[in-house]
């Protein structure tokens, strides 16, 4: 199913918050992360596929093509009423739905009264949107993430999207990907114990996306205060990204508006 | 005569205060009508701030109250005295109570389900053997859409009663699945087969971890519980896409999943049973008929 290096050849760079034109009949074809898309103008209606591609078949780079040739007609399609007769097409990207909680493949221990910088890459998801208003179609996760609970007991808690990290405490080391949103953490530590970072609790729907003049994404820095118990944590959002992003500009707002503009704020769980 | 009827007829039209029981009648009429509006935009103002349960229970309340608060007003305004009334009321509530002992014991139940709260609307929930999801929580019963399709109606008492499991109480549930397997498989090997799988799940949660037990050496195969979580809106498919996942998964690492043989023993006294090699028959050929050809 992988596409030929012939064709990868032709195909070139994705962008997010970019017009894509179409015209009816034609097929905007993607391949990014673990996903495949392809997204069909016709007379009166918009139909989108996807597909997840092996796990062995991880890209670097975005690459799409705009083709004549219609897809594969046993893939399963969603179809929309085309909501105007603009033919745009316009992709932005979204961080997910539920926190996610981020899991180092070796865990990571804090000194007591220390601090520390993170760099978390979190998982995208895609936003489709049509026409000349930009009228949202859909949007899909870039890869199928596992779900996880996170709470004191089986009754209360939250399901949250789980993701292994490298935990990178150098920005120059974190892969970037155009699907991957980098966040960094601060951890101050202000206990007298070490603090065993096993697994971290970000709240993605409260982050926002900000592109940097490299095409990057960045989210707003998260700071995390552990002063006493490491179940009762308290963590900031700022509210815009850190100064080692570079220049940035607002692409997606955050799902879910921070209580007081993301101020400080008691965070339950949030080592898990 | 007919006049005399006529006269006493006018006279008893007359005596009556025509203008009373107007009033009487569009306060009533007036109360419901405001009672409705006022449960509905309530439902309304409530539809997206709070659960279904809430807005039920808010707009019954609401609606019951104005309702009585203009019931009393109209019989105030038809000259009932309240006192008169609430006595009347108190001793018609005994001798309904007697009378009617199965709805009484019903309606109280049901206003020991509100306070409990043991399920709300929209719940799923399993009674005597019934499962299904709950529509409406009711005065004097419970109702229920099971997965069938079928409108079951279950009395309040009943439901103080007896056992209820509430199956959506919890946003995740484990599912507890068992898979027996030959004596001559590595248990070992089964079991990581069956926790990559549980990795390897969409739907199975990573927290809390999915593990793997024996749980006995039964007649033919050795017993294992495979126990993984899922959230509460994926149980169903969770389950068999999982045991999809696991008869594929052991049929192509080659692990025996054994189904009850059985073996006859002709004891150690006896002849033991005779077995002939016979050449296999044509295809046509299906064994004795029951009867010969002249029937």
């Amino acid at each position: 199913m992988t596409t030929s290096l012939e064709a990868q050849q032709t195909m070139q760079d994705g962008q997010w918050g970019v017009d894509y034109a179409l015209d009816p009949g034609q097929t905007h074809y993607h391949e990014l992360c673990h996903t495949r898309v392809w997204v069909t103008l016709l007379e009166q209606e918009w139909q989108i596929r996807y597909q997840r591609m092996p796990e062995a078949d991880d890209q670097e780079r975005w690459l799409q093509r705009i083709t004549g040739t219609l897809p594969d007609a046993d893939m399963d399609v969603q179809r929309f009423v085309r909501p105007d007769r603009g033919c745009q097409l316009h992709y932005l990207p979204a961080m997910s739905s539920l926190a996610t909680v981020i899991r180092p493949y070796q865990p990571l221990t804090l000194p007591a009264n220390s601090e520390c910088t993170i760099y978390v890459g979190t998982l995208l998801w895609m936003r489709i949107q049509a026409g000349s208003k930009g009228t949202h179609l859909m949007e899909l996760p870039l890869a199928d993430s596992s779900l996880t609970w996170v709470g004191r007991t089986t009754m209360e808690g939250e399901l949250c999207y789980s993701a292994a990290t490298f935990a990178r405490l150098v920005l120059d080391a974190v892969p970037k990907r155009p699907w991957r949103a980098i966040t960094p953490v601060r951890i101050i530590n202000e206990r007298q114990e070490p603090l065993l970072l096993e697994r971290f609790n970000l709240p993605t729907p409260l982050l926002s996306l900000h592109r940097n003049e490299k095409g990057h994404l960045w989210t707003p820095g998260v700071t995390v205060i552990c002063e006493t118990d490491m179940n009762s944590a308290r963590l900031r959002v700022d509210q815009n990204p850190v100064a080692a992003a570079g220049r940035c500009e607002l692409v997606s707002p955050a799902r879910e508006q921070t209580a007081r503009g993301g101020l400080v704020r008691a965070y339950d769980r949030i080592f898990g | 005569m007919i006049e005399q009827f006529e006269s006493s007829l006018m006279q008893f039209f007359g005596a009556i205060a025509w203008g009373k029981w107007l009033s009487t009648l569009f306060l009533l009429i007036l109360g419901i009508v405001l009672a409705s509006v006022a449960g509905r935009s309530v439902s309304r103002f409530m539809e997206d701030r709070a659960s279904r349960h809430h807005t039920v229970m808010v707009r019954r309340l609401v609606f019951y109250l104005i309702l009585a608060i203009f019931f009393f007003a109209a019989l105030r305004e038809a000259g009932f005295s309240l006192d008169v009334v609430l006595g009347a009321a108190g001793i018609l509530t005994v001798a309904i109570g007697f009378a009617s002992q199965t709805s009484a014991s019903n309606m109280i139940s049901g206003l020991f389900l509100l306070v409990e709260k043991p399920f709300e609307i929209g719940n799923f929930i399993e009674v005597e053997g019934t499962i299904g999801e709950v529509v409406a929580i009711d005065m004097l019963s419970v109702k229920l859409r099971t997965p069938d399709n079928l409108y079951v109606r279950i009395p309040n008492e009943t439901l103080i009663k007896t056992r209820v499991v509430n199956r959506s109480r919890f946003p995740i549930r484990r599912m507890d699945l068992t898979v027996g397997i030959a004596y001559a498989e590595d248990v070992e090997r089964v079991e990581n087969l069956l926790l990559d799988l549980a990795r390897k799940n969409s739907a199975s949660l990573e927290e809390p971890k999915a593990f793997v037990l024996v749980t006995g050496f039964g007649p033919s195969s050795v017993d294992l519980q495979f126990s993984f979580w899922v959230p509460g809106d994926k149980v169903l498919e969770g389950r068999s896409q999982m045991m999809v996942a696991i008869k594929k998964a052991l049929d192509e690492e080659g692990v025996e999943i054994p189904f009850p043989h059985t073996s006859i023993y002709a004891g150690s006294h006896s002849e033991p049973f005779r077995v002939e090699l016979l050449r296999p028959q044509t295809a046509t050929d299906k064994g004795d008929p029951d009867a010969d050809q002249n029937g």
